[in-house]
């Protein structure tokens, strides 16, 4: 008990206080929070649409790890489509 | 239960190397930065990325205190520490050289030896040392089997650090 | 007391050294570091010297708080003109050199002429000895170490060091300590073996006496909380800097193929996780090491897991060796990764413009510009990591054509090349840019375009306008020490308030820079961390010295404005793209393909930039040529320079 409190380091204290759970989206003018399901691999942002694969430092603490390729890359060359049209 | 104090534990592979346990060691009984006058020491093998922190471990039977010629060691219960009395050390530098962990220190400027004297009770290192490579735990709590593993863990350490010193460079 | 640390002149050709104490006011006007390194290099070079010729000078210093309690007080600053883009040439390195300086009692040296063979300086505790460096000539980075500490016989010698790139005069050679720890950009390797100058070997066991131990220590608990209590500095102290890679690719900030993409896709084997869980097997879970003094210990330690490196120690690697080894040249794997990384570490040779220069090489190749008559039959084809790492070697060893002509820097290689190669190198004052993209982000845009150095991220990158901060923290953090009314945008794909924001950051890193002081301890990646007022408390409870947040603040003001001065003499036009404050014409003119779906379709706006510009400009009191104007240096009291006070 007592020596358990004791060995934690400044950083390792903070970490217990924080809340784990989310991470926000890499699009950066959405940034929305999303919520992995415990233990998912992906996630998919309701608000823009992009997935990413999620690594989970343990459990309850995902982070984004990069983008679902195939679905952010197709969502990419859509936005750049739309807006080369919207340019002319 | 006896009263044990408590104990520096140290666990190398905790380590990062950073050295700020030799800052504050000097700072807080010196007043100025010099790793030289600390009382903790990194052993470093950089070309392997191992680093062992090196203290007095406060023996039992402390072989600085049994050596000294004129009983100038002894043996401070109440914080489980090995002390110099520098009004009767003679600066023969026995001790320094008897310590199988290269704990005693001695200062040319200031000509006398110095250990480490756990700050008394609040130990520095400790203190800053994020990782808790160094960790000051309370003896009473720790079972002895949980200190035993610590201790072997750092004379295996040691002998592995000894070890890999004849081989590389 | 770290006031009573020297500057010492050693003067190779001569073999003359003289030892000066620093004195006071010239601390109140230049604090120490890069800020007081910049007073001597505009003092002591002459207007348009070869960079690489024996009239260069070369300075070597710790900072004004270099081994006393400010967190990590670990960063070494080497500064001389760049055989680069022939501007200020600077780098800083963290590591435990700067230290074991100040404990052998020195803070500066200022290096002239050359030896007429191989030399190393040898510096303990006051005293410096020019010794024979035949036995060192030829050595790795480490190498060169473990020798030096085997013939004088101290293994507790720390030593700066140049490795075949810097002796071979790669102009981005760097200068190394440790396993990893690299003075990198502007070629600082190239200008110490131009001088025969192997190495700098410190030991020193002299006492630094701190004004008020007992508060010092109590406050640098307070200062190291405040740090380590960041999540980037703990997702750092995880992950190391590759940490960055993860968002940044994600959304589409990183250069792929030189600059056709600004994203490498399908990379995940050298995503951070997965260079941390190499680190894991080869290593153990403890993986991570620090700098001197550092509680956020952001390297990694590992081994080489499989290839013909496979079981060889290394650390890093960095997020900018992702760059170079993976986003750049488009090259996917782990292995060449950390290879690549440890090839750079053992030459001594700076890993962005490695890995910029050769995706350049690479893009040339792919368009005609150059064939396997220059590449001497390799292929250098995007993603062809053997092609990659063999063009290392080829680089450091001049080897080759190619290998000859890339060592000598983009600019110079450009004009051997010929055609328009120019038009896709991506550079700032000869400097190639990191393997960041800031088309979607004109804040870091502006800050590459006028860093001093040349193409530079460590000089002025306002990096936390990424995390879309509301504008009440922006506000607090840049109306402070000096008083800021206008316009601040939390969005980063904004133009308004950038300006403010990066000279706000040019003078945050030159005053840790002069302080010795590392970034990531400052308001860098992280919003909360310290800056100029924690600086005030530090300064003083560690040396005694007081100054306001203000004066802070105004000395890293006139420390940029005489780096900026040795440009302007050097030849620094405003748009000129050789060198100039500009962006290479892609930034304006080719949109982002990838990443987000707000990134892609993104150029850096001509007239917004420019604007930009003016305003920055305006802020640090140049004219719109980029001239400081009169009562600008008046303020500054830089009207009388050089004034050789030093
Ligand atoms: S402070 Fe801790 S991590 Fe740093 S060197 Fe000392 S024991 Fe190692
Ligand atoms: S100085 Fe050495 S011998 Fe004496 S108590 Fe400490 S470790 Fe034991
Ligand atoms: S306990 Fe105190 S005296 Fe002993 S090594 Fe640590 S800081 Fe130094
Ligand atoms: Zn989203």
């Amino acid at each position: 008990m007592g020596i358990e409190n004791e060995g934690l380091s400044t950083a390792e204290s903070l970490r217990k206080t924080r809340t784990y759970g989310q991470v926000r989206c890499h699009n950066p003018s959405c940034m929305g929070r999303l919520q992995p399901e415990r233990g998912a691999k992906q996630v998919k942002c309701p608000v823009c649409g992009c997935e990413f694969r999620v690594a989970w430092v343990k459990e309850g603490f995902p982070r984004i790890r990069g983008p679902v390729w195939d679905v952010n890359k197709r969502i990419a060359e859509e936005a750049f489509e739309r807006k080369m049209k919207e340019e002319k | 239960m006896e009263p044990m104090g408590k104990v520096l534990a140290i666990t190398p592979e905790k380590c990062t190397g950073c050295r700020l346990c030799e800052l504050v060691c000097s700072v807080f009984h010196d007043g100025v930065s010099n790793a030289a006058r600390s009382r903790i020491k990194v052993v470093k093998w950089e070309s392997e990325g191992i680093y062992v922190p090196m203290s007095c471990q406060q023996c039992q039977d402390a072989p600085c205190m049994i050596v000294c010629p004129v009983k100038a060691i002894s043996r401070d219960e109440a914080l489980n520490r090995v002390m110099v009395n520098h009004d009767i050390c003679i600066g023969c530098r026995s001790c320094v050289a008897v310590c199988p962990f290269g704990a005693m220190g001695f200062n040319v400027i200031d000509r006398k030896n110095f250990k480490c004297d756990l700050c008394d009770g609040d130990p520095q290192c400790v203190r800053f040392c994020e990782v808790k490579a160094v960790d000051y735990v309370d003896a009473n709590q720790v079972s002895l089997a949980k200190k035993k593993a610590a201790a072997e863990k750092i004379t295996a350490a040691q002998r592995q650090a000894v070890a890999l010193a004849s081989e590389s460079h | 007391m770290a006031l009573d640390r020297k500057i010492a002149y050693i003067d190779l050709s001569t073999g003359k050294i003289e030892i000066k104490p620093i004195p006071i006011d010239i601390r109140r006007k230049f604090l120490g570091g890069r800020g007081l390194d910049a007073y001597l290099l505009y003092n002591h070079t002459e207007k348009g010297i070869d960079p690489l010729g024996p009239k260069n000078t070369i300075m070597v210093s710790g900072g004004l708080l270099t081994a006393t309690l400010a967190s990590a007080t670990a960063r070494t600053h080497v500064m001389a003109k760049s055989p680069l883009g022939g501007m200020v040439g600077s780098c800083n390195m963290g590591g435990f050199f700067a230290p074991e300086l100040a404990w052998a009692g020195f803070h500066h040296l200022v290096i002239k002429g050359k030896a007429d063979k191989p030399v190393y300086l040898w510096i303990h505790n006051g005293k410096i000895e020019i010794r024979d460096a035949k036995n060192l000539w030829g050595k790795t980075v480490t190498d060169t170490q473990w020798a030096i500490r085997e013939e004088l016989g101290d293994d507790d010698i720390k030593s700066l060091v140049i490795g075949p790139a810097g002796e071979n005069l790669v102009r981005f050679a760097n200068v190394m300590t440790g396993i990893k720890n690299s003075g990198g950009r502007t070629g600082m390797g190239a200008v110490m073996g131009s001088k025969n100058l192997k190495a700098i070997a410190a030991r020193g066991t002299m006492d630094i006496k701190i004004a008020y131990p007992r508060e010092a220590l109590e406050y640098n608990k307070r200062f190291i909380d405040q740090i380590t209590s960041a999540k980037v500095n703990q997702t750092q102290g995880t992950l190391g800097t590759p940490f960055i890679w993860g968002a940044t690719n994600s959304w589409g900030g990183i250069r792929c193929r030189n600059f056709q993409y600004n994203q490498q896709l399908y990379c995940d084997d050298i995503e951070p996780e997965a260079i941390d869980e190499a680190c894991t097997e080869t290593i153990g879970p403890y993986h991570m090491t620090g700098c001197f003094g550092c509680q956020v210990h952001c390297r990694a330690k590992y081994k080489i897991p499989t290839g013909p490196y496979a079981g060889v120690y290394d650390e890093g690697p960095e997020y900018t060796s992702q760059g170079a080894f993976c986003g750049e040249p488009d090259c996917r794997s782990l292995e060449t990764l950390l290879v690549g990384n440890h090839l750079v570490n053992q030459f001594g040779m700076d890993n962005l413009e490695t890995g910029s220069l050769i995706a350049w090489a690479m893009e040339l190749y792919e368009l005609g510009i150059l064939t396997d008559k220059e590449t001497d039959g390799l292929d250098l084809r995007f993603g062809n990591d053997e092609a990659l790492l063999e063009m290392v070697k080829r680089i450091c060893f001049r080897k080759g054509w190619l290998g000859d002509t890339l060592a000598e820097g983009g600019l110079i290689a450009s004009e051997r090349i010929g055609k328009n190669s120019f038009d896709y190198l991506i550079q700032v004052k000869g400097v190639s840019n990191l393997h960041s993209d800031e088309r979607a982000t004109p804040a870091l845009a502006l800050n590459i375009a006028t860093a001093s150095r040349g193409s530079d991220h460590l000089r002025s990158r306002p990096a936390i306008d990424l995390y879309h901060l509301p504008v009440e923290v922006m506000r607090k953090i840049y109306s402070s020490p000096v008083p800021y009314d206008g316009p601040l945008s939390s969005e980063h794909t904004e133009y308004i308030g950038k300006p403010w924001q990066v000279f706000w950051h040019e003078n945050c890193y030159m005053a840790v820079d002069c302080l010795g002081i590392c970034k990531y301890h400052t308001t860098f990646l992280g919003a909360t961390l310290p800056n100029f007022e924690d600086w005030s408390k530090v300064i003083y409870l560690n040396t005694g010295l007081e100054f306001t947040p203000r004066e802070i603040w105004d000395i890293a003001e006139r420390c940029n404005m005489i780096e900026r001065l040795f440009n302007l003499r050097e030849g620094l036009k405003r748009e000129d793209p050789y060198r100039g404050d500009l962006l290479n014409h892609r930034y304006f003119d080719e949109p982002t393909r990838r990443g987000a779906p707000d990134v892609v379709g993104r150029v850096i706006d001509r007239e917004k930039f420019r604007k930009m510009v003016d305003e920055f400009y305006e802020y640090k009191g140049l004219d719109k040529e980029g001239i400081p104007k009169p009562e600008t240096l008046k303020r500054l009291g830089l009207d009388k320079e050089p004034s050789h006070l030093l």
